[in-house]
């Protein structure tokens, strides 16, 4: 880590020293306020400088927004961030679809909720750009449980009808199942493997619906259960920071002493 | 608490601008809007009646440095249920210029820092012109909007400081540390980088992270390159990994998570003024052997100036499932005044391997016309149909006046 910081404190300084030579100010942009996209980038190509709001721009502005000095401010208000970033919206862009009140980017294409477990795969990151993980457990905490379908939570038989005709397994609850199931829902061996690398790689979606944790501490807590420890290779070096900054209380949820 | 806010500063902003009347321009939107559509939560159709306001205040002092900002909205549920509802989206003064190196905005706003990324009711302190390299700070409330009105609690803070190179032609570097509080304890503590380089007439690298302090991981880091040989030809090239972190107050800050990592590479052909294409490819890799490929395409064509049509369609299998589907849309202008607009969105998706084929479609058309210099009036009506809706209606009227 220390060797990673002298590194870009040498580049940052050869960076100046190399740029002071050049150093001039920059084109301000309110003057080609109105100006078509094609000439902005006739002139851009011109200077070296690269076309931009091309058609990746949904996807790929975050590098030139996420500057304290970009450039939008010279030609959008915050309403135009905001908008897409947190549901407004004046209704004159027609192509612009509301999910309730709320506007939304016409990367929701579509009904999203049909779509957004899947898009949310790619690069789950981008979800938290717009969204707290409270609108998330907000939502799901509404719906019911049998709706969320991921492979190692999913009831495999539950479409097994009981007999030739007649109703399938889906309409029983879990409390159900031992009266005819002594042994379990699923074999353990599949579950423990299933949840494990799914939680691993997309741990966003447990939060989702376990907010407080509460179905993983059944077995992870180190004051019941199984006992097994969720925490990751580094957690010698991260436990006292991570103790110390929420002050415990993350801790206190399995463990007596911390 | 945001149809408060909004409220009482909606209350203030006559007093500012009579008290600067003999200077003050006031310019903005107010926007009234009609919606109906169905409440997915209660399953019942639902109308609502929205109010926008969007203002800018300027020349407010004698030199013109100081300008105030404003936008919110309050809805209004005219079936009853929900009520009344609102949105302070932003409420702040912006003083340019100070001593000619300092630049202040105070109030709630929506604050960018490659470390991270806020809405607070605070304030921004810029520091600039002295030198090649400029100074940011800021720091205030975390502003938090939920389904229905804010989710912020007391002792939600957001703040942090960034340096970054100001005026240099060909180079952006700017770096960051950024903080947030949950209820008073530390829940993040983030160092951010962001890189930007032109080089030889034809090429932008570009570099982007985020380094968690808690975790001790770089949350994100991006590494890109775009060619661009012609004005109307760009090609991009970019790696991109993260790692999932948590609030330190979150249970999930404990758990052990995998790499995610995407290599993207994308191509943007502007061929002539009437038609335009764009492609791509990413491959992504989410550890442990799960892996994903997204191919899209999309193209714009303007044969008039007065028509364009727009289409895309992308393509992903691998884990998690596969998705296909597009976007077909068109816009005519027979007017000046007119505009006319409709497109259909088409999606399979199929969740895994033990799922069968689910589609969601989305018919809508719209409309929009320019009453006078001030004032336009615009109509959208879709239909969504999917698993959940054989038919599911909902819209909006749009009465906007620019002031």
């Amino acid at each position: 880590m220390k060797r990673l910081f002298f590194i870009l404190t040498v580049l940052g300084c050869a960076l100046l020293v190399l740029q002071q030579r050049s150093y001039a100010e920059k084109v301000a942009h309110k003057d080609f306020y109105s100006m078509k996209f094609e000439d902005c980038n006739a002139c851009h190509k011109g200077q070296g400088i690269s076309p931009n709001h091309d058609a990746d721009w949904v996807r790929g502005h975050r590098m030139a927004a996420s500057r304290s000095n970009s450039k939008c401010q010279e030609c959008h208000q915050q309403s135009w961030c905001l908008d897409c970033h947190q549901g407004g919206g004046s209704g004159e862009r027609l192509e612009i679809s509301n999910f309730g009140r709320d506007y939304k980017p016409k990367s929701h294409r579509s009904d999203f909720r049909v779509l957004h477990p899947l898009k949310a795969k790619d690069n789950p990151q981008s979800c938290l750009r717009c969204h707290d993980r409270k609108y998330c457990t907000e939502c799901h905490a509404r719906f019911p449980r049998r709706e969320i379908q991921f492979e190692s939570h999913r009831r495999q038989f539950s479409s097994i009808q009981l007999q030739a005709t007649g109703p399938t397994h889906q309409v029983f609850n879990e409390a159900q199942c031992p009266t005819c199931h002594p042994g379990g829902l699923v074999p353990t061996h599949r579950w423990s493997g299933e949840h494990a690398r799914e939680a691993r790689r997309n741990l966003q979606a447990c939060q989702t619906c376990h907010e407080d944790g509460d179905a993983c501490m059944k077995c992870h807590s180190a004051r019941s259960g199984l006992k097994v420890s969720p925490h990751p290779r580094n957690w010698g070096s991260i436990k006292d920071k991570l103790r110390s900054r929420s002050d415990g209380r993350s801790c206190i949820k399995c463990h007596n002493n911390f | 608490m945001g149809v408060k806010w909004f409220l009482r500063m909606l209350a203030c902003i006559p007093l500012l601008a009579a008290s600067t009347a003999w200077s003050a321009e006031v310019h903005g939107r107010s926007s009234t809007q009609f919606l109906w559509f169905t409440n997915v939560f209660t399953d019942k159709e639902q109308a609502e009646l929205a109010q926008y306001l969007n203002l800018s205040i300027s020349q407010v002092d004698q030199a013109g440095k100081l300008t105030l900002h404003g936008y919110g909205r309050i809805s209004q549920n005219l079936g009853g249920g929900e009520g009344l509802n609102g949105r302070l989206y932003y409420l702040y003064a912006d003083y340019r210029g100070l001593l000619d190196k300092v630049d202040l905005k105070l109030g709630r706003q929506f604050v960018n820092y490659a470390a991270g990324t806020a809405l607070i009711d605070g304030g921004q302190i810029d520091l600039r012109k002295v030198g090649p390299v400029a100074f940011s700070v800021m720091g205030g409330r975390n502003v938090v909007f939920s389904l229905d009105g804010e989710s912020t609690h007391e002792g939600d803070y957001a703040y942090g400081v960034a340096a970054y190179l100001d005026g240099v032609k060909d180079t952006d570097l700017e770096l960051s540390w950024f903080r947030k509080t949950d209820e008073g304890d530390l829940a993040r503590d983030v160092l951010g980088a962001s890189f930007k380089q032109y080089l030889f007439n034809n090429f932008k690298l570009y570099a982007n992270s985020r380094y968690d302090i808690s975790s001790e991981v770089f949350n994100e880091v991006l590494a890109g390159v775009k060619y661009f040989p012609m004005g109307n030809l760009v090609l991009t090239g970019e790696w991109y990994q993260s790692y999932p972190t948590f609030d330190t107050t979150s249970i999930y800050s404990v758990f052990a998570v995998d790499r995610y990592q995407e290599a993207v590479f994308k191509a943007d052909y502007i061929i002539s003024s009437m038609i335009a294409l764009n492609g791509g490819v990413s491959f992504q890799e989410y550890g442990e052997g799960a892996d994903a490929k997204v191919y899209d395409i999309g193209t714009r064509i303007t044969p008039l100036p007065q028509l364009s049509l727009a289409l895309n369609y992308d393509r992903r299998h691998g884990y998690g499932g596969s998705l296909h589907g597009g976007i077909a849309e068109v816009s005519y202008d027979p007017t000046k005044a007119l505009s006319l607009a409709g497109g259909v969105h088409y999606d399979v998706i199929k969740r895994d391997a033990m799922t069968g084929k689910d589609y969601a479609r989305r018919y809508w058309l719209g409309g929009k016309y320019r009453l006078n210099e001030r004032m336009t009036l615009a109509l959208r009506v879709e239909d969504n149909v999917n698993l959940n809706y054989e038919e599911d209606w909902q819209g909006r009227m749009v009465f906007n006046y620019d002031f």
